[in-house]
């Protein structure tokens, strides 16, 4: 009777236990807690994280399936928070994100310098768990955890995949045609009225008397339109030099100053007339932009050039150095990639050379088949930019309706992924 | 060699950059930083290329007795006052050995290039300038190290906040500045004046196209309608031709770099 | 202290207007100011950008200096060499390097944003349709006006062609379309520019002689 007794004892303390168990373990897959009026919504499904591709590494990216309570069912989300661990156990302490209802994935990146906040190291194991919320912050659900996960950069960016093939056929283009050049095969291109006015009006004024006035406006040296300029000003230089007339550079990057006067010193040792170059020809002002404005129209009222050659980047300030211009009578040839002040030149200035126009220039002006070479590849890369768009909306348009589906996400192709 | 070698640096930085967009790993985007970075840090050591060339100029033109020279005492002397205020800072509130400092320095400075140059450039009793130049600039340092109201800042930036330095910049430079500006509504004026002639089409393009975007916002009647005409012009033909300008400006610029990165154009590199 | 510096804005904003008038030594006086004080402040503001806060604090004083950073100054000190004629051409090294890299940084970026972003803008439904599926005429012809714009457009920078015949014609609708949209930039600029000189009114006038608030 005495065992007996005891065996019932055993059996209610170990069932008790065993109910406590399971309770804890319960508890511990989804620390769910119930208050009163709000049930825990259904946690978020196939949970997954991966590296961020195409980035420089310290990036994890988080997907997942919203909870059936999204939207649906219960309806009692109102967001997801990302939480991570450095092991499968926990502690998952760690909040690196929270996203409102609806989302699916969410990108936990930090920049690459080790001091930064929220620094993920890469080649590092983490632990992901989302969280689903509600209305009340101690009612939530969580996931299944994943991992581990490590974060590493990439080599090679797979979204600039179309932007690399782009490069690689303009370059072959460019040797092609440069290479036919060297050939001596006859590149046509067609008249340009503003550069073909730049020899009339240089000859103007070494006729005159009066100096050329060279702007190459506010850019610096690393503007791709200041380097056009830079070759057109070897150009003009070299006339100069031959006709003797007097050039003017006043110049508002230091830089672009060294490298302007090298090209007009070079320009007179290759018109045989070194002694003829005057250093303070080309000279800096100020980098200030209306202080240097201000120094360039005093030029203009007070040198009277014949001539002003406008090259370069140009912001505000076009409109007055173009209508300081026409008031000391100066022939005005302009040519900028600024497309927000080409109107005040076009309106302003006798000649301008529009957009692309400027960095054509060179090769008009100095007709060198290599230049010409690459002019031609450049028109080739715009007729391929033409056909491209009218395919784009000719797939776009009727590829529906061709039963062709795979081509109505044609304009996809060209966007680039960052 | 000489001249080649500069050429062959191009390629190889450009090459490496128009790798480096394509790969986005931390090494590579260190190294565009640091690229990034010293191409800042050269521009300073050419704005000092920059103010030589400035006082050199103005010189010349003190020294030759060209047109208008008085006012290039005016330049230099604005120059070196704000430069001299952005690396001090006057600690006692008490100017007069500031402003005495100042004027030996500007002063020695004036003597000191004068006697640089030299004889070559027209500078008369250039040595003695120079050893005079030297004298202030002894009596200069001497303030500098004993006067205890102010002192150099080069290390730190305190020379910014010198209310000097803050006012040159807020009541000279600031009204130059707007005022120099505002004078575009003069300019435009007077281009439009000349330009909105319906000489030809294309004049009549311009100035119809004009006209409507300039009174988009007149009230009355007709307001609405010009104003929907406007916002359609805006949205419809100038972003169809801004586009064709922008595609145009994009191709140009990418064969300008090409050409510049393959050594065809090398018009930018004088002989020296 | 403020008055002094009203006065002083207000005595060179007239001067500058002067301007207008003609060249005069009052104005000649104020530029000669606006360029000496103009440079001496950028040298000393790029001074500390770019020496004391990138290459001091990065590079010499810094608990983990950016060695890499001395690389941009030894290229600074070889610019320098441009004031030696002897060793001048030493200075094309940093030039050469300003060049290429800008270069190829440039060259990518403005493939993507000016031509293949141009391109994927480009392409886009011709028929434009309600929410209905009824179909808006209007937005449909924009759409069209859009792409003809930009297919002329293109055609008038054609270098390798001559303007003749039916290329001719394109190019001419072209360069009709760049002159409306040169007309409208024109047009839009106008307003802008006049709130500047109201500005300066304002501060002559207010600011200056009390005369408005």
């Amino acid at each position: 009777m005495k065992n007996l007794f005891n065996m019932s004892r055993f059996k209610i303390v170990f069932t008790v236990c065993v109910l406590l168990s399971l309770y804890s373990f319960v508890n511990a897959q989804a620390p769910a807690v119930t208050t009163v009026g709000i049930t825990p919504p259904a946690p978020v499904t196939e949970l997954t994280a991966v590296d961020t591709d195409n980035d420089h590494g310290h990036s994890i990216t988080v997907k997942w399936t919203p909870s059936a309570d999204d939207g649906a069912g219960a309806n009692n989300v109102l967001g997801y928070r990302v939480m991570r661990s450095n092991s499968f156990e926990g502690p998952f302490n760690d909040t690196v994100g929270v996203v409102p209802l609806g989302s699916t994935n969410f990108e936990n990146s930090s920049s690459i310098e080790e001091g930064a906040e929220g620094f993920i190291p890469d080649n590092t194991d983490f632990y992901y768990r989302v969280d689903a919320l509600t209305g009340d912050s101690l009612v939530f659900s969580s996931s299944e955890v994943t991992g581990p996960v490590h974060s590493y950069g990439q080599w090679f960016n797979k979204g600039l995949i179309p932007v690399f093939f782009a490069v690689i056929i303009f370059t072959a283009l460019t040797v092609l045609f440069v290479s036919a050049a060297r050939k001596g095969k006859e590149l046509y291109v067609r008249p340009l009225a503003g550069i073909e006015a730049v020899d009339d009006a240089i000859g103007r004024a070494t006729e005159m008397g009066r100096p050329i006035l060279y702007v190459f406006g506010l850019g610096v040296a690393s503007d791709i339109a200041t380097i056009a300029s830079f070759t057109i000003l070897s150009r003009v230089a070299k006339r100069v030099a031959e006709y003797q007339t007097n050039l003017i550079v006043p110049c508002y990057d230091p830089i672009i100053m060294t490298v302007a006067q090298d090209i007009v010193k070079t320009a007179y040792m290759d018109a045989g007339r070194p002694n003829d170059y005057k250093e303070d020809a080309v000279f800096f002002i100020t980098q200030a932009q209306f202080a240097y404005v201000g120094a360039v129209n005093g030029i203009m009222i007070r040198e009277l050039p014949a001539t002003n050659i406008y090259m370069g980047k140009f912001y505000a300030e076009s409109l007055m150095l173009a209508e300081t211009g026409v008031v000391s009578g100066s022939i005005q040839i302009a040519g900028t990639d600024e497309i927000a002040q080409i109107p005040f030149f076009v309106v302003a200035c006798d000649y301008t050379l529009i957009g692309e126009e400027l960095f054509a220039a060179s090769a008009y002006l100095g007709r060198e088949p290599l230049l010409l070479g690459s002019l031609k590849a450049q028109d080739y890369a715009k007729a391929a930019v033409l056909v491209l768009a009218l395919l784009g909306i000719l797939a776009v348009n009727f590829s529906g309706d061709l039963g062709l589906t795979w081509l109505v996400n044609f304009k996809d192709w060209f966007k680039v992924i960052d | 060699m000489r001249r080649q070698l500069p050429f062959f640096f191009v390629f190889l930085f450009g090459t490496f950059m128009v790798v480096q967009n394509f790969v986005p790993h931390e090494y590579s985007e260190r190294a565009k930083e640091f690229l990034s970075d010293w191409t800042i840090i050269i521009g300073i050591f050419a704005l000092a290329l920059g103010i030589w060339s400035l006082i050199h100029v103005s010189l010349d033109k003190i020294n030759k007795r060209k047109p208008n020279w008085e006012y290039s005492f005016v330049t230099l002397v604005g120059l070196v006052a704000m430069i001299f205020f952005g690396f001090t800072a006057n600690v006692s509130g008490s100017w007069l050995t500031y402003f005495a400092a100042l004027m030996v320095l500007l002063i020695s400075l004036w003597l000191l290039v004068q006697g640089i140059l030299g004889a070559g450039a027209g500078v008369t009793k250039a040595k003695e300038k120079f050893f005079a130049g030297i004298g202030l600039a002894a009596i200069f340092t001497f303030i500098a190290l004993y006067d205890k109201s102010w002192a150099f800042h080069f290390y730190t930036s305190e020379g910014l906040e010198n209310p000097l330095f803050k006012h040159f910049f807020s009541d000279i430079m600031v009204p130059l500045q707007a005022t120099m500006f505002a004078l575009l509504a003069f300019f435009i004026s007077s281009a439009s004046y000349r330009a909105f002639r319906a000489r030809n089409l294309l004049a009549t393009l311009l100035l119809i196209a004009a006209l409507i975007v300039m009174l988009r916002f007149t009230p009355g009647p007709w307001g609405d309608l010009i104003s929907k005409t406007s916002t359609w012009v805006m949205n419809v033909p100038n972003l169809a031709a801004q586009r064709a300008i922008v595609i145009g400006i994009g191709l140009g610029m990418v064969a300008t770099a090409l050409k510049v990165i393959l050594g065809i154009e090398r018009g930018y590199m004088g002989k020296g | 202290m403020e008055t002094v510096g009203i006065w002083c804005g207000a005595i060179l904003t007239l001067a500058i207007f002067s301007f207008l008038y003609k060249d005069n030594p009052v104005y000649k006086a104020c530029e000669a100011i606006f360029i000496g004080v103009s440079a001496g402040y950028y040298a000393i503001v790029y001074f500390f950008d770019s020496i004391y806060k990138k290459f001091w604090l990065g590079a010499v004083t810094a608990d983990q200096p950016e060695e890499w950073l001395f690389g941009g100054a030894i290229l600074g000190v070889l610019f320098l060499t441009r004031l030696f004629p002897k060793i001048s051409w030493v200075a094309r090294w940093p030039l050469a390097f300003i060049v290429g890299a800008t270069a190829g940084l440039y060259m990518v970026n403005y493939f993507v944003t000016n031509a293949m972003n141009q391109v994927a803008s480009t392409i886009t439904d011709v028929i434009a349709r309600g929410d209905a599926g009824d179909i808006n005429w209007i937005q449909s012809f924009g759409t069209l006006v859009i792409l003809v714009g930009v297919i002329t457009g293109l055609m008038y920078f054609f270098f390798s062609k001559e303007h003749k015949g039916a290329f001719g014609g394109g190019a001419k609708v072209g360069i009709w379309f760049l002159m409306v949209t040169f007309g409208a930039s024109f047009g839009y600029t106008v307003m802008s520019r006049m709130s500047l000189l109201i500005g300066r009114m304002d501060f002559l006038l207010g600011d200056w002689l009390g005369l408005i608030n």
